[in-house]
């Protein structure tokens, strides 16, 4: 039984490597290009999935591009610009800044500071609120005079 | 005074999301625009469907608006809307097809067979409607690639200068056309 399992689990050691084999690369570099590429571009058809990922006629021929562009020794850049051409920011997914997604950069920003200063300024607030000083003093003692009258004239 | 402001503030955050949800019920995540939009078509050489010798470029649709209409035999929502485009080339719109070939793939050693296909393109125009001047075989969805389409249908609206103005993802209808093709093509065609 062992045994077995242990022949199951060769055979799927042979699968990954067979995989990772299917693709030609001149260089190892070209290979781990072609691989960190294919992760991050998106299939457009299959949204959500990248195109190592998606079965869609669309992300077989991104990734048939992407080998025929790694293979003519373009760089990662290269071969993201020519997708952000063709289909969009979209198609990458790391959305670029600009001025429609700066919002995504900033919003949490702003929501930090907002809050600091908020729980900043309570407690100044609060803090403020505990001072006693002489008019507080005088207010009081016109309470108390008042009261104490109201006391006399019952 | 400002406490009532700072009361507010809940509320209007609120309504924020409820207007950003809202829009995103109805938006269409499929809905993708080319990067090519503004772009002139980009350089191609295919052939005619119909005819091999036949070779159609970038520079030979120039001269008139046309929509550039991608589809297949295979794709249901493009023969679904054949007869809608055809009505359209019945009023005088020039549509131009694409036909986008899902099945072949050379890699797994496909044969290719032109006549089955071309018989196959045949009964189904002559069944569903025509609405096509010629259709281009894009065999290895170059042309497609290049244009930033990621299935069938999808239509593009292409002005005299083979400028790119407008892609569709998805079916064109009654009401798709009204809504986002008229406007544009009457103002070319004037």
């Amino acid at each position: 039984m062992k045994y077995l399992i242990l022949i199951v689990f060769m055979f799927v050691g042979f699968a990954s490597e067979a995989a990772e084999d299917k693709y030609n690369f001149a260089t190892p570099e070209r290979a781990q290009t072609f691989r960190e590429l294919t992760h991050e571009l998106r299939c457009p058809k299959c949204q959500n999935q990248n195109i190592a990922d998606s079965d869609a006629v669309v992300a077989k021929d991104l990734r048939d591009k992407v080998i025929t562009l790694v293979n003519e020794g373009k760089s990662k850049q290269d071969v993201i610009d020519y997708m952000i051409d063709r289909y969009g920011y979209f198609v990458h997914y790391q959305p670029p800044v600009t001025p429609a997604t700066i919002v995504l950069w900033v919003l949490p920003v702003v929501i930090i500071v907002l809050g600091f200063g908020f729980i900043v300024f309570r407690q100044k607030r609060a803090a403020k609120k505990q001072d006693w000083n002489a008019t507080d003093e005088q207010k009081l003692a016109e309470l108390i005079n008042q009261y104490q009258r109201q006391e006399r004239e019952l | 005074m400002n406490r009532k402001l700072l009361g507010l503030v809940p509320f209007l955050i609120f309504i924020f999301l409820c207007v950003f949800l809202y829009q995103g019920l109805f938006g269409n995540p499929r809905e993708l625009q080319t990067g090519r939009l503004g772009q002139t078509m980009p350089e191609f050489a295919l052939p005619d469907l119909m005819d091999s010798n036949k070779v159609w470029t970038a520079d030979s649709l120039k001269g008139e608006v046309y929509l550039m209409n991608v589809w297949g035999t295979w794709c249901p929502t493009c023969i679904a809307e054949l007869g809608y485009l055809t009505e359209l080339r019945e009023r005088g719109v020039r549509i131009i097809g694409l036909y986008y070939e899902q099945a072949y793939d050379p890699d797994f050693g496909d044969q290719f067979d032109i006549n089955a296909l071309r018989a196959d393109v045949t009964s189904m125009l002559s069944r569903a409607g025509d609405p096509y001047q010629f259709n281009i075989l894009d065999l290895e969805r170059s042309l497609a690639l290049d244009l930033g389409v990621s299935g069938a249908p999808e239509t593009f609206l292409v002005d005299k200068n083979g400028k790119i103005l407008l892609h569709h993802t998805g079916d064109i209808n009654e009401r798709v056309w009204r809504s986002k093709f008229a406007p544009i093509y009457q103002e070319l065609t004037q």
